[in-house]
């Protein structure tokens, strides 16, 4: 189970195990179907908000940022291609790119640690740990993470899980944007070795 | 198609590396959102038409332009008729963005059985409006049991003025065995009387519960879920009782909303 607080009811919420349960649901949605929104919603929520809400920190900003990438979702949800990729992926890929776009438009109200990307995961990660498939998929993604170079793992923990532009990282890291930007494709690139996602 | 594939982007292209960048955004522990942010998303989605599949073939930019039909959806931004809210906002490809929208639209009268008026904008305000929060708290359960109507495929909505001030909007799931008034600007009744709710079917008022309007800040915006079991076809009245009720209505309805058989 992959919600923090488990029951036998919400096995079934088990996403990476089911993306062929969201890319049918997703379909559906597509046709119309408010109940297969529902039940999509109701797999996906909590992981896009502990994805959105580690780049915003704010929690009400997160949940507002939430509505609005699902409201898109059953916009835009015949615009789903299934062939080009995962409804999951599909849906998180929004949600990061909404969450950094709320980042940006309000950097005034960017409470956050300028370290947040390396620190703030292993606490959360740690404070996690009575939850076995998430320590699982924690620890194979760190695993990968390990096989990155040092350069490497800190621009993606810092880009992704922080959500900092390329100049950002550039100026935590103290070397050239060029750099992030090589570091960062390759440290995906490596990471997508190590984990034998397909591509 | 994505920001970042220009030269000076500042920002990575998570689009070419989405299955790495999920594997990543998974590992991250879930945080289990409220339950309100739920029943405001399903009341929104049922007011909210979809967008045809492709807008633009094969144009380039079509991302973009799909984007910019998106209304912004704030927790404020209820506007007088969301329904209405017209993806050609922006100005943007007008002529792509209207055969758009009159595609999602003519989609969304398809549907059966529901009626697109004030109904909606009644529901999305009351899940919307600034006073959702302090509405939500004690009527919880309200809202989750409307936010599961709302989200029924086979979902009734319709509304009418009430004869003393304010309107109604009724919804209504047979396949729930449910159904739900949404009350705005009802009048407070005095201390001896209350409202009450009937299903009357072939004629038959059976009582479906009583309720009061709170003075004060909430603008006589209730929501109501009716006690009994709702059937499709049964009409929804509401007459003003003593305040311990009544077996049967002893005055004339303020407001009586048909359903679909």
């Amino acid at each position: 189970m992959l919600v923090a607080v488990s029951t036998d009811s919400e096995a079934e919420r088990d996403v990476p195990a089911s993306p062929d349960v969201a890319n049918a649901l997703l379909q559906r949605v597509a046709a119309g179907d408010q109940r297969a929104f529902s039940d999509l919603y109701d797999i996906i929520a909590a992981r896009m908000l502990g994805l959105v809400r580690h780049v915003l920190k704010d929690h009400s900003q997160s949940e507002e940022v939430v509505q609005e990438v699902m409201l898109e979702v059953w916009q835009t949800a015949a615009r789903f291609d299934p062939n080009k990729g995962k409804a999951v992926t599909w849906m998180l890929t929004m949600a990061h790119r909404r969450a950094i776009d709320r980042v940006r438009s309000a950097q005034s109200s960017r409470d956050r640690d300028t370290k947040v990307g390396i620190r703030d995961l292993d606490r959360e990660f740690d404070s996690v740990s009575e939850s076995v498939e998430i320590r699982v998929e924690h620890e194979r993604v760190e695993k990968a993470l390990s096989r990155l170079t040092d350069l490497q793992r800190q621009a993606v923990e810092l880009a992704y899980y922080g959500g900092y532009s390329h100049s950002e990282v550039a100026d935590m890291l103290s070397v050239p944007i060029g750099t992030v930007k090589t570091r960062l494709r390759d440290g995906m690139i490596r990471l997508r070795e190590e984990m034998g996602v397909a591509s | 198609m994505s920001r970042s594939e220009r030269p000076d982007a500042d920002e990575f292209d998570y689009d070419r590396f989405g299955d790495v960048a999920a594997e990543l955004a998974l590992a991250l522990p879930p945080v289990e959102p409220s339950a309100e942010l739920k029943a405001r998303l399903m009341a929104r989605v049922a007011v909210t038409p979809q967008l045809p599949a492709d807008p633009v073939p094969g144009a380039p930019g079509a991302d973009d332009a799909a984007r910019s039909e998106i209304a912004p959806v704030g927790p404020l931004s209820v506007g007088p008729v969301p329904v209405a809210a017209a993806p050609s906002a922006s100005g943007q490809d007008a002529r792509a963005d209207s055969s758009a929208e009159n595609r999602a639209r003519a989609r969304w009268f398809a549907r059966p059985a529901v009626t697109l008026t004030a109904a909606a904008a009644a529901i999305a305000l009351f899940f919307g409006g600034v006073a959702t929060a302090n509405l939500l708290a004690p009527q919880d359960d309200a809202a989750q049991q409307l936010a599961a109507i709302v989200a029924a495929p086979d979902v009734q909505t319709a509304a009418a003025p009430v004869a003393e001030g304010g309107s109604a909007t009724l919804v209504s799931s047979a396949s729930l065995g449910l159904s739900a008034m949404v009350f705005e600007g009802l009048p407070e009744l005095s201390d001896d009387e209350a409202y009450a709710l009937w299903y009357i079917t072939d004629g038959t008022p059976i009582p479906a519960g009583l309720f009061s309007v709170g003075g004060g800040d909430d603008d006589g915006r209730v929501v109501q879920v009716l006690e009994g079991a709702f059937h499709a076809g049964t009409i929804v009245g509401v007459t003003i009782e003593p305040r311990t009720g009544s077996a049967t209505p002893t005055t004339a309805p303020i407001v009586a909303i048909p359903t679909e058989a």
